[in-house]
């Protein structure tokens, strides 16, 4: 992978643990809290470059950025004479910092550097040189992280990708949280090849990138990829920039109009197709007047990619994974089918109960076997000397339903 | 050879996940005579609960179809990481499936990793590692115990997985990873008592640019005293977690409902008597114990510029 920062790439800006997907443009600019950043300075760079975000002069709000060659500014440097033992004498009292908030939006305005405000903060505290030492850092870790002036550059992965959506909107990504994610990954037993299916009401194009990743670059797998709207959802999915080989290999396609074309045969060989898919592929379809012969010979691209998805739903899938806002049993009553036996089904939702009956429904109508729900505690530690204990705040997963399928 | 790939049907001496019940599953060979153990050639007869089978029968069925038994029925399956990571002989303490999907996803492993383990233990979470890194990439697995290194590389031929993995006898806490590996890695993985005794090797096999790293260690001791280690070395962004999961016991459950508004007149008693009622419900019931602790991950990211 090249290291330098071109225009046209997705990034991950990263200020201290808050990361955010970006589409560099030549001069674009990027909101990140309060700061709205022009980004030009990054292009040409290197990923994993540092950058200190810097006041454009007699602006306001305004930011630019500028390469940092030396590291070791970026940590705090801050010197501490004073400390207490314990907290007997420090009473809550909002007059314990004697700056007011608009003093210190004054300082951001005139020169974003953390080391100054927190200096400034903790010289214009009553309490700070009575706090213990363990407190004293927490609150210089606190405030530097507020006024942090400090970004990073990534490269997107599907392991920052999905603690980033997690950790801005769990809905973006219908509730999946990593170790969701990673255990879809593995009890769909989805490897480098073979014919996989995906349907995904709406996780940003996370599920597809994930899965694409798994299928590799210069490898023979392939996912169907089957939505239901107009178009699939693929920010994630673009963010990775896969070679154009592997991305091909992602056939996206709509649930009902694949599944038509499945049972009935092309459109326009007799029946009309509706008007929902008409407009889903309107962009398609309304291009420009191509000459009569030309017009019979080539036919939209979502019609290439239905049959291409047909044929190779004839051979029979090695995988399915369900990740749907909708219930799960008529998805799965849908696709199964095309499982083929002694292959995996994996099924995600946020909800329980839609898995219970599906567990039944699978048990009794259909046949698979080793059919499990199961959920996940995940929890994440700060870990520092003699101050190891789990972190404050915890979150909750969804529910997976897993089964192998078998022949009758 | 059954775990490289899909396969349709059985070949001659692949491993074949024979399967009964939710609780009552086996692996064996599809080969019609195996040695016994005093070195004679014998027919190769597996005992289940549902009666014997000749597994030589096995070859040319195909996986998912259901065989016959003298006292009842089985189903043929083609053996996954996770069946084997169920089923395997333990030689060491093993890492399970929850733990083995996140360690896959965090070490951001694609089919083109080069990835460094040990040690190597029972092989549980290098039949994974496999699965995801194949055809392209590679996986170096060492152990200090030379007969668990034996066992594991014959169990990774036996798979079909030999070109996918190098095994080898080592004490990586002693004599780091081996000059070959230097600057190879993408990914490196540590499962020892001692991990920080290893962390010092590390920073030298990463490819240019760097890689990411996995420590898996049951004790919180441990865990810090590698984070301290690992801060040292240069490594960044230090995430610890744990993960347990928890599988329901789904149950249709039906409870009666008490008719107590009669009691507040004297008449309809009879009626009321007949006709009792029931809420039919549908619930998953969690288990009395779940493991509760399995090992903490540590993950962290080094980074060097070219």
């Amino acid at each position: 992978m090249e290291e330098t920062i071109k225009v046209g790439d997705y990034i991950i800006v990263q200020r201290q643990n808050y990361t955010k997907l970006h589409k560099l443009k030549g001069h674009g600019t990027i909101l990140l809290g309060s700061f709205n950043i022009e980004m030009d300075n990054c292009i040409g760079e290197r990923y994993f470059d540092t950058f200190q975000i810097k006041n454009v002069p007699n602006s306001k709000r305004n930011y630019t950025l500028e390469k940092i060659e030396n590291l070791s500014l970026v940590s705090s440097n801050l010197n501490v004479e004073e400390s207490g033992n314990d907290n007997r004498n420090i009473e809550a009292d909002d007059n314990n910092q004697t700056m007011s908030s608009e003093e210190i939006n004054k300082m951001k305005d005139e020169e974003l550097s953390s080391n100054n405000i927190v200096e400034k903060l903790i010289s214009n505290s009553k309490t700070f040189s009575t706090k213990t030492g363990f407190s004293q850092e927490k609150y210089i870790k606190k405030k530097s992280k507020k006024y942090c002036e400090y970004i990073q550059i990534r490269r997107p992965s599907i392991r920052l990708m999905a603690q980033m959506f997690y950790r801005q909107d769990p809905a973006k990504i219908l509730g999946i949280r990593i170790d969701d994610l990673s255990q879809i990954l593995t009890y769909s037993n989805i490897q480098s090849e073979g014919t996989h299916v995906l349907y995904d009401s709406g996780t940003s194009g996370l599920m597809s990138a994930a899965l694409m990743e798994t299928i590799g670059p210069n490898t023979t797998g392939k996912l169907i990829h089957m939505h239901p709207g107009n178009e699939c959802q693929k920010v994630a999915f673009l963010a990775m920039e896969y070679p154009e080989e592997q991305r091909k290999r992602c056939i996206n396609v709509n649930l009902y109009s694949v599944l038509r074309q499945f049972y009935q045969g092309n459109p326009g060989e007799g029946d009309s197709i509706e008007p929902n898919e008409q407009s889903s592929n309107a962009e398609n379809q309304v291009t420009e007047e191509p000459d009569a012969k030309r017009r019979k010979v080539e036919r939209p691209n979502w019609q290439v990619d239905n049959e291409e998805a047909c044929e190779l739903l004839k051979k029979g899938v090695h995988s399915i994974v369900i990740t749907a806002k909708e219930h799960p049993v008529n998805i799965v009553d849908a696709l199964e089918p095309f499982l083929l036996p002694s292959r995996n089904l994996v099924v995600f939702s946020t909800f329980k109960e839609p898995l219970e009956e599906l567990y039944f429904h699978l048990k009794t109508k259909l046949n698979y076997l080793a059919v499990k729900l199961s959920t996940n505690f995940m929890r994440n530690y700060q870990v520092l000397p003699e101050r190891t204990h789990p972190e404050v705040n915890m979150t909750n997963g969804g529910y997976l339903l897993t089964g192998i399928k078998i022949e009758q | 050879m059954s775990f490289n790939g899909y396969k349709d049907l059985i070949v001659e001496g692949e491993s074949v996940i024979l399967y009964l019940t939710i609780n009552q599953f086996y692996i064996l060979e599809a080969k019609t005579t195996t040695l016994s153990k005093k070195g004679v050639v014998v027919q190769n007869i597996f005992q289940t609960p549902y009666g014997s089978l000749a597994c030589g029968d096995l070859i040319g069925k195909k996986y998912g179809t259901k065989i016959q038994l003298k006292k009842g029925w089985a189903y043929i399956l083609q053996p996954t990481p996770e069946f084997w990571t169920e089923l395997l002989p333990h030689r060491t303490q093993i890492i399970y499936t929850p733990d083995i999907s996140m360690i896959l996803l965090c070490l951001e492993l694609k089919p083109t990793s080069i990835v460094i383990e040990s040690g190597t233990g029972s092989g549980s979470l290098s039949h994974a590692i496999i699965r995801k890194i194949k055809p392209s990439g590679h996986l170096y697995t060492f152990d200090f115990h030379e007969t668990r290194v034996d066992i594991a590389r014959n169990e990774f031929k036996e798979h079909g997985l030999s070109q996918y993995v190098t095994v080898q006898t080592r004490d990586v806490c002693t004599d780091g990873f081996g000059k070959d590996l230097e600057g190879k890695a993408d990914s490196v993985f540590l499962d020892l008592p001692q991990p920080w005794l290893a962390a010092t090797f590390t920073s030298q096999v990463f490819k240019r640019g760097g890689g990411r790293l996995c420590s898996f260690s049951p004790c919180v001791e441990q865990v810090q005293k590698m984070c301290s280690a690992l801060t040292n070395l240069g490594y960044q962004e230090i995430q610890t977690m744990e993960v347990l999961q928890s599988q329901f016991a789904i149950q249709k459950k039906k409870m009666s409902i008490l008719n107590l508004d009669m009691l507040k007149t004297s008449n309809n008693k009879e009626t009321v008597k007949n006709e009792k009622e029931f809420s039919n419900f549908i619930t998953s019931v969690a288990p009395n114990t779940l493991p509760g602790h399995t090992g903490y991950l540590t993950l962290l990211l080094f980074h060097q510029h070219m």
